[in-house]
């Protein structure tokens, strides 16, 4: 039996009068590829933001490879890597200069972060364009190297906040490959998403999250079976099911 | 510590990428200096022009008016009477010199002649000025209308020729000048009060409050990028980040500071190797309590156009109140209020070096108080970041 890398009790967060967290609890096992799904708004960012210690919880526990996230910060934040949501890139600089930068953030020196730099260009596919600006890269190109950036100082558990919005398919399918090849050297991954084919092609377990809440959390082939025979049913059903109308509404 | 040195060292990376602020922080110190260095020639020499009316057609007022244009700085332009009394009407001219038409004929004739200055007011400050120059040339004329006057009556019916007469007339007045009991001498000590150096310190402090306004955006920046949540995900902390960014603004505001003083020192000589280096230790302790400044609005504004715009308005209100536009006065209830400014400190050390030839200890109190707000601004700054969403 794997060991729970992360452990989530009872998370809660409000902004003013909204409840955007309500009591969140889940664990993530060493090595697996763990899915947060629902639509905009049900909370999965502010989730992400809390486990990856950007947000500070109003209450419940996060535990990151032994580490207490409210504790331990400093600890979890050198076995973590974050891809967010939005594109984090400094635009005038090169793709090497951007994750020699962030490389060195992350704790390497000179030389590790530059060859670091390197090879996770060339999961990319981008060795080529290493020293071309970021600002003249296409979207899916960014997305690649936002994604690279997040592997610099090989991170134990790796947070993936819907990493292939609004990308073409090429490039969605690339992010895919790397997605499983870095899970296959052991990687732990979160991964959220709202595109039900992405959640059934890559995650071992599935959170379904709806206002705030995991309404249903199982491995995508035990959801599905809930209400019918698994090769004919999908997640969107799932979610239908569960909630009443669809995950795109 | 290091990693706050990446962030510095990755900021004035970004800012020599974006030409926008490159300009504003490079290239405008230049075009001020160029601009100061037109305005004031480079030399700060009395020039003008002397309007002169001559209605004299002899040898005098010809010698006169020689004298006169021979003097460094002066250049005579001639007018006709209707010209001059027009201009001094619209106040195109206030002092103008009227040489009247029996000027030669009355020295000649031995009697005492006279000039006329005929003015609108005081004749204004050049108007004074070019009075008293022509007075001087008027004197020296004197002199030699005299020592002449004297050897010729002296000589008279010698049977001396004219020619001799003038010859001994000039080998005595050489003789006279080379022989002049009150002698004057410039001695230069420290820096002179010229425009440059009353004004350099003003258009310093000035640029260093410039750059306030472009450190203020400096976490709104990352913030819009997505960077700063980036960032703070990764094992920097928030401390090493303040740092980072605090220093990255310092250098911004030295280096626009560091230009001007440079060619301040390089063409209009304003300084001793002593007095620059004292400069640029102001100019550093001034660029870092900007700097801490800078970072509370940075800390406080949600969006770009907001901490440029506190920025902007902070920086005015702070030029406005420390004196760098205008002089204020001691004791008045301009200078009380302007003591909230850091104009106002800054302003005082950089003249005390550059305008009184001061040294660095004569400006230990300015440079406390600058020291203090960069201490106390960066905590604050700091404090404040932590408090305000999003913060951390």
């Amino acid at each position: 039996m794997p060991e729970e890398f992360m452990v989530v009790k009872d998370l809660q967060k409000s902004f003013k009068d909204l409840k955007a967290v309500n009591g969140v609890s889940f664990s993530i096992l060493k090595g697996e590829i763990f899915g947060l799904l629902g639509p905009n708004g049900a909370g999965k960012t502010t989730t992400i933001r809390m486990l990856s210690t950007v947000l500070e919880s109003d209450s419940g526990d996060i535990t990151i490879g032994g580490h207490s996230v409210r504790h331990e910060a400093e600890a979890v934040r050198s076995i973590i890597g974050v891809c967010p949501q939005e594109l984090a890139l400094y635009e005038d600089l090169s793709a090497l200069d951007n994750m020699v930068f962030f490389g060195r953030m992350a704790g390497l020196d000179g030389k590790e972060a530059r060859a670091q730099a390197m090879t996770n260009l060339e999961l990319m596919g981008l060795v080529d364009r290493a020293k071309g600006k970021v600002a003249k890269f296409s979207g899916g190109m960014k997305r690649r190297i936002n994604l690279a950036i997040a592997l610099m100082g090989h991170p134990q558990l790796l947070f993936l906040d819907e990493p292939t919005v609004g990308i073409d398919p090429q490039s969605r399918n690339h992010i895919y490959e790397n997605i499983l090849g870095l899970q296959k050297k052991g990687m732990t991954i979160l991964y959220t998403t709202h595109y039900m084919e992405e959640a059934d092609r890559l995650c071992n377990r599935i959170a379904i999250m709806d206002a705030g809440e995991v309404i249903a959390l199982d491995t995508t082939y035990q959801l599905k079976s809930q209400i019918g025979s698994p090769d004919k049913v999908t997640l969107e059903d799932v979610f239908l099911k569960l909630t009443g109308r669809s995950l795109r509404d | 510590m290091k990693r706050a040195l990446f962030i510095t060292f990755n900021e004035v990376r970004l800012y020599l990428q974006d030409k926008a602020d490159l300009a504003f922080g490079l290239l405008l110190p230049v075009i001020t200096f160029a601009l100061m260095y037109g305005a004031f020639g480079g030399q700060t020499m009395f020039k003008a022009t002397a309007p002169v009316v001559n209605e004299d057609k002899g040898a005098y007022s010809a010698q006169l008016i020689e004298q006169l244009d021979k003097v460094e700085g002066i250049k005579v332009e001639l007018l006709t009477a209707g010209e001059a009394d027009t201009k001094l009407e619209r106040s195109d001219l206030l002092l103008v010199l009227f040489i009247p038409s029996d000027f030669s004929e009355t020295l000649v004739s031995g009697d005492k002649a006279g000039l006329v200055f005929k003015q609108r007011g005081n004749g204004g400050q050049e108007g004074q000025i070019l009075a008293s120059i022509i007075r001087g040339v008027v004197e020296t004329m004197n002199q030699e209308f005299l020592v002449r006057s004297q050897v010729r009556s002296n000589l008279e019916g010698k049977g001396i020729p004219e020619n001799s007469i003038e010859v001994t007339v000039k080998e005595y007045l050489d003789k006279e000048r080379q022989q002049a009991a009150v002698v004057i001498a410039e001695e230069v000590t420290g820096g002179s009060p010229d425009f440059i150096n009353q004004y350099l310190p003003g258009i310093i402090t000035m640029y260093v409050l410039f750059s306030l306004s472009l450190s203020a955006r400096t976490i709104v920046e990352e913030r819009k990028r997505g960077t700063l949540e980036r960032l703070l995900t990764t094992r920097l902390n928030a401390h090493e980040l303040f740092i980072g960014k605090f220093l990255s603004s310092v250098a911004r505001g030295f280096v626009q500071t560091f230009i001007l003083l440079v060619l301040s020192y390089a063409v209009f000589r304003l300084f001793t190797p002593l007095s620059f280096l004292a400069s640029l230790v102001i100019s550093l302790v001034f660029a870092a309590a900007a700097a801490a400044l800078g970072m509370i609005i940075a800390s406080i504004a949600r969006s770009e156009d907001g901490a440029t715009w506190i920025g902007v308005v902070f920086t005015m209100f702070m030029v406005m109140l420390g004196g760098t536009f205008f002089p204020v006065s001691e004791g008045s209830t301009l200078a009380t209020i302007g003591k909230v400014s850091l104009n106002t400190y800054a302003n005082d050390a950089f003249r005390t070096i550059i305008a009184e030839g001061g040294s660095l200890g004569d400006t230990l109190q300015p440079l406390a108080v600058l020291a203090g707000v960069a201490v106390v601004g960066l905590v604050i700054s700091r404090l404040i970041f932590r408090a305000v969403p999003g913060g951390k």
